[in-house]
């Protein structure tokens, strides 16, 4: 019986479907895997930003996202450490009067933001499923995608060229 | 330990006196630990009641055990729950239990058993870690052999071990994402990814087939609720080159976009976020995107008004600077006494274009030394001047 693989292709189009597999020797079909026909979105750019009040959590945090991306065969482009903020606020001590005695709270906030490049649609699912799953909690995310396209049919001429030609009507204003 | 002294002063004052009222505080709160004492002492010594002397059990033993033995049945219970609250003194009260129930309130144990030795003790080194914390979990003293400690230090000391500490349970721990653990769950995850093409290494070809670029924003957050409204905004981005647009299109393409388009980088930029959906918001967006591309196409009646302000680059045919310079070498050929020229054979001679590159050059360019000096010297051989 012969055992049907999807090549491995360099061109475009081939690469468009998604699941497509580089095993030509032993193809191992995983059965929760399922391969489907539509084309796959490419995300030319994956910019997490991540927030939290504790650096220590955020470093270990980045230590185990950048070696998710590494195994999972990502790269990644940068790791990036924007200065933290920090708010402060100014409230009355006492419930009623005493105006002179106040106390000052203030919050942290530590960022770290993780940049990834060229990423299939299912490549990115998976990462973000597995990312975002181990956040830790206090910690929140913001993922900015950049996925890339081509040109829509409907842009590749001008529509005056195929319409057929109408006698104009003249426009009383 | 001064707040212990003290009180065991009052406590040798106050000796086989009357008895005061049990408190039901210090009673089952004694156990807790030395901080709810701490708060209670003030309490307790404000009331007259040496509930401080719980603070240093040590130091107040032997007053205390001296006081039962010789005590009535009607013994405050404060004076029991200390005993209870040194496990050496709780074996004390079995050989001599009081009349009627045990009172025993707390939940000191009448038998208590030795704890079991942790789990840590029977673990290997070479253990399969990722059993152990297979998901993310809370911090287990007992299940992780490390020794940790954590905490401000006690003055003069180290800081608190791991046994009983809230601190290691508050923070967030990632003892289930060691390294071999990640390893492991990446290798299970890899089926499901594929690979990038490998026609699209550089960002250069990706534009090139793939001109238009979608940003999305996800949020993720802990709250009452998962939903951000600032997620439904989409931003596209297009370079007006890699569109299918002629001279006039572009640049009516570029009056109707207005503040969107970016001269320097060529890129057209539309954030839409009118509507509640992001999918809503992308379709509004491809939308826009089209109708622009095709009314850019048109020729309004209304375009051929266009005037010198309208216009984005400086053009020499038909304008003042054209009319003033034939003007001029008109008048110079008259009085030359030359035979009447005409406009277009001025135009087409080679000092005329000279002349309509440099004046171009430097609206359109600016002022740079090159374009000065070019302007000079076709000035200078349009009025055949020598220098």
């Amino acid at each position: 019986m012969q055992k049907q693989y999807l090549l491995p292709s360099s061109n475009l189009m081939g690469a468009r479907l998604a699941g497509s597999h580089g095993d030509t020797q032993e193809p191992k079909t995983n059965p929760l895997v399922s391969i489907s026909d539509e084309p796959e979105t490419l995300y030319k750019r994956l910019s997490i930003l991540v927030k939290g009040h504790d650096k220590a959590v955020l470093d270990s945090y980045e230590y185990f996202a950048v070696l998710a991306a590494k195994e999972l065969g990502i790269s990644v482009e940068k790791v990036d450490k924007p200065p933290k903020t920090i708010e402060r606020f100014t409230l009355l001590k006492s419930v009623h009067i005493y105006k002179k005695h106040r106390v000052q709270y203030e919050m942290r906030t530590h960022y770290m933001c993780l940049e990834l490049k060229y990423l299939t649609g299912s490549t990115a699912a998976v990462y973000l499923e597995y990312v975002q799953r181990n956040l830790p909690e206090g910690v929140a995310m913001e993922v900015k995608k950049t996925k890339i396209e081509k040109i829509p049919e409907h842009i590749q001429k001008p529509v005056w060229d195929t319409l057929p030609q109408v006698e104009e009507t003249e426009v009383k204003s | 330990m001064q707040l212990g002294k003290g009180s065991a002063a009052a406590f040798a004052r106050a000796g086989p006196g009357p008895s005061r009222p049990p408190s039901r505080r210090a009673g089952p709160r004694a156990e807790r630990g030395r901080a709810g004492m701490a708060a209670r002492a003030g309490w307790c010594c404000r009331a007259g009641l040496s509930c401080g002397a719980l603070l240093s059990p040590a130091l107040l033993c032997p007053a205390l055990l001296s006081r039962a033995a010789g005590g009535t049945p009607g013994t405050p219970l404060w004076g029991r729950a200390a005993f209870s609250s040194a496990a050496a003194v709780s074996g004390r009260e079995g050989p001599q239990p009081r009349e009627g129930s045990v009172r025993r309130r707390g939940r000191a144990p009448q038998f208590p058993r030795s704890a079991a030795p942790p789990r840590t003790e029977r673990m290997a080194v070479d253990q399969d870690w990722s059993s152990v914390y297979p998901t993310a979990a809370a911090f287990k003293p007992a299940s992780v052999p490390l020794p940790i400690r954590m905490g401000y230090p006690v003055k003069r000391g180290v800081p608190p071990p791991k046994e009983g500490n809230l601190e290691l349970i508050k923070i967030p721990n990632f003892l289930h994402l060691t390294p071999p653990a990640i390893k492991k769950h990446c290798a299970a995850l890899k089926d499901f990814c594929t690979e990038w093409p490998s026609a699209l290494d550089s960002d250069e070809k990706c534009e090139q087939h793939f001109p238009i670029e979608i940003e999305t924003v996800d949020y993720v957050s802990s709250g009452t609720s998962i939903r951000n409204p600032k997620a439904r905004v989409v931003t596209l981005r297009v370079k007006l080159s890699s569109l299918n647009l002629d001279d006039h299109a572009k640049k009516k393409l570029i009056k109707l976009v207005g503040e969107r388009y970016c001269q320097e980088t060529d890129v057209l930029t539309i954030t839409t976020d009118r509507c509640p959906l992001r999918r809503q918001n992308y379709d509004y967006g491809m939308h826009l995107l089209t109708v622009l591309y095709h009314e850019s196409w048109k020729t309004e009646k209304w375009e051929s008004e266009k005037s010198e302000e309208d216009m984005e680059e400086y053009v020499w045919e038909n304008s003042r600077s054209q009319e003033n310079a034939l003007d001029t070498l008109l008048r110079i050929k008259a009085s030359e006494n030359v035979r009447n020229v005409t406009k277009e054979e001025l135009l087409a001679s080679e000092v005329v274009k000279n002349y309509r590159n440099s004046i171009t050059a430097l609206k359109n360019e600016g002022e740079t030394e090159s374009n000065m000096s070019q302007y000079k010297e076709s000035v200078k051989k349009l009025l055949n001047i020598q220098a």
